[in-house]
């Protein structure tokens, strides 16, 4: 019973590639001889080509305008990049960078940019913003003394006790950071310009 | 990651491939081509890597989505990307690192490309390939013919066993966009090449290919042979590792090594002239001999103790 199950199922793969056009020569000769003598065959193929002709026949969505052909991609372009494109846009946004060299290097630039940004280290805050705190920073002080005086007792008591116990550690480092800086050179592709800040 | 039973357990469930071999192959490309191809192939995949030290073997699956020279992988829960120098982990507090690297290309005539022949594989016509390392096989791999995605690649040792096993499964060539969030937040140390640290050029065929400054004025030296890569952290006295407080200890005539195998690689401390030093990479077990034997050999001082341990826990 597990066996015609299972005979049966293949022939539902056999037969959706056939529809397809993906079978190859030996099992082509295979779903030819079954619709020529399985009746079951004929009737699941029949079933399968009705099931297809109406997905096809659903109405189609119409495509944003930016999307119809001769319109640049323009903001999908960053969505493209995200991944954040719907199956319903993908294939569209997908056709018109194969077509459109345009879009192709926009796309690439943006890509750049992007990596650029990323890569950026952390800016310092502008030196208004850092005046602003510290002078918030020192009214803070004033309305705290006691606290501050407390914290600075702690800290004394804290480095004191560090240095009579040795447990002073200078420098540490994980294993794991030391495997992802190794992952992260390793994953620059060879002979390639490696990770560029500004452009080419 | 788990670790895992016995060998042959687990390379048995993990390896069973059913090909089709339907007639030998002229490749005209040579291997930096089909690594290259490789490298810039999409597709998503399960990903299912066991590598086999000694007597312990190692396992990882992931969720692969690989495209334009990145990866994003999930292990369990934890997602991470890399590519084009980068890595970037989402975990509770999302880290990364960006490496700007002045590398040239890796020339190394070490490998050549060996018998190939066509073949299918889960219905997908494939080219099964040979890498050759002077007169042994290096590696195998099968290639998919229309993405370049290597569906399995069989690394071996210098005994011809195999060491490790790469496979994909669920294979669809193209991406499905599974990355769960935008890694644009995250925040990235910059790494900076540094050419004024001082390695050796060249460690059993491996070149060094860019130096960069590591954490806790370490120096990091990237080493590659082109198929395989590994790098060498050298840091000074009073530097502590965290990581290897329950790595075994491998000892071989040169001295006692901490180490610490996973699927994807192997990572060995040992300290030497009031230095430490640390290897990460996914090089294979003899290469990794060779490398050792050419940088400086471990301080004898703790010798005892880790051989107490490597026996008695």
């Amino acid at each position: 019973m597990a066996g015609l199950s299972r005979d049966a199922e293949r022939m539902s793969v056999l037969l959706s590639s056939y529809l397809d056009g993906e079978l190859g020569d030996g099992e082509l000769d295979e779903v030819v001889l079954a619709l020529e003598t399985d009746l079951d065959v004929v009737a699941k193929f029949r079933h399968l080509q009705t099931v297809r002709r109406s997905v096809r026949m659903l109405p189609m969505l119409e495509p944003p305008p930016e999307l119809l052909p001769g319109a640049h991609l323009g903001v999908e372009l960053s969505a493209y990049l995200d991944g954040e494109l719907e199956t319903v846009e993908l294939p569209n946004v997908v056709a018109h960078l194969s077509a459109c060299a345009e879009c192709r290097a926009e796309l690439a630039d943006l890509d750049r940019s992007r990596t650029a940004v990323r890569a950026l280290p952390g800016v310092e805050p502008p030196a208004f913003l850092g005046a602003e705190r510290a002078a918030r920073e020192d009214r803070r002080r004033r309305m705290w003394p006691a606290a501050a005086v407390a914290g600075g007792f702690a800290a004394t008591a804290l480095a004191a006790a560090l240095v009579l116990s040795g447990g002073s550690d200078p420098a540490a480092i994980d294993i794991a950071d030391l495997e992802s800086r190794h992952t992260a050179v390793a994953s620059v592709p060879a002979g390639a310009t490696g990770l560029r800040v500004s452009g080419p | 990651m788990t670790r895992l039973l016995a060998r042959s357990v687990v390379l048995g469930s993990a390896v069973a491939v059913a090909m089709t071999v339907t007639g030998p192959v002229a490749l005209a490309d040579d291997l930096s081509d089909v690594l290259e191809r490789a490298r810039s192939s999409t597709y998503t995949a399960t990903r299912l890597t066991v590598s086999v030290w000694g007597d312990q073997t190692s396992v990882v699956r992931e969720r692969v989505e690989h495209a334009d020279g990145s990866e994003m992988i999930r292990v369990d829960e934890t997602w991470s990307m890399v590519g084009k120098g980068r890595t970037i982990v989402m975990s509770d507090s999302p880290r990364g690192f960006a490496f700007m690297t002045t590398e040239e290309p890796i020339v190394t005539d070490r490998y050549t490309l060996g018998e190939a022949t066509t073949c299918t594989h889960l219905k997908r016509s494939c080219t099964f390939v040979a890498i050759e390392e002077g007169d042994r096989t290096r590696a195998h791999m099968l290639i998919d013919s229309r993405t370049g995605a290597p569906l399995i690649t069989y690394v071996y040792d210098a005994d011809g066993r195999t060491f490790r096993t790469v496979s994909l499964s669920e294979f669809r060539p193209h991406r499905t966009y599974e990355w769960p969030e935008d890694g644009t937040d995250v925040p990235l140390e910059v790494v900076m090449s540094d050419e004024t640290a001082s390695l050796p050029d060249d460690l059993h065929g491996y070149l060094l290919v860019d130096v960069f400054g590591g954490p806790a004025a370490s120096d990091q030296g990237f080493y590659s042979d082109g198929l395989f890569s590994f790098s060498l952290f050298a840091m000074p006295g009073g530097t502590t590792v965290a990581g290897f407080e329950s790595a075994d200890v491998m000892v071989t005539d040169r001295g006692a090594y901490d180490r610490i195998t996973t699927a994807r690689d192997v990572r060995l401390h040992w300290e030497a002239g009031g230095r430490h030093f640390v290897l990460v990479g996914d090089l294979p077990p003899d290469h990794l001999m060779e490398v050792i034997s050419e940088l400086p050999a471990p301080d004898t001082g703790n010798v005892l103790a880790r051989i107490w341990r490597a026996i008695f826990g």
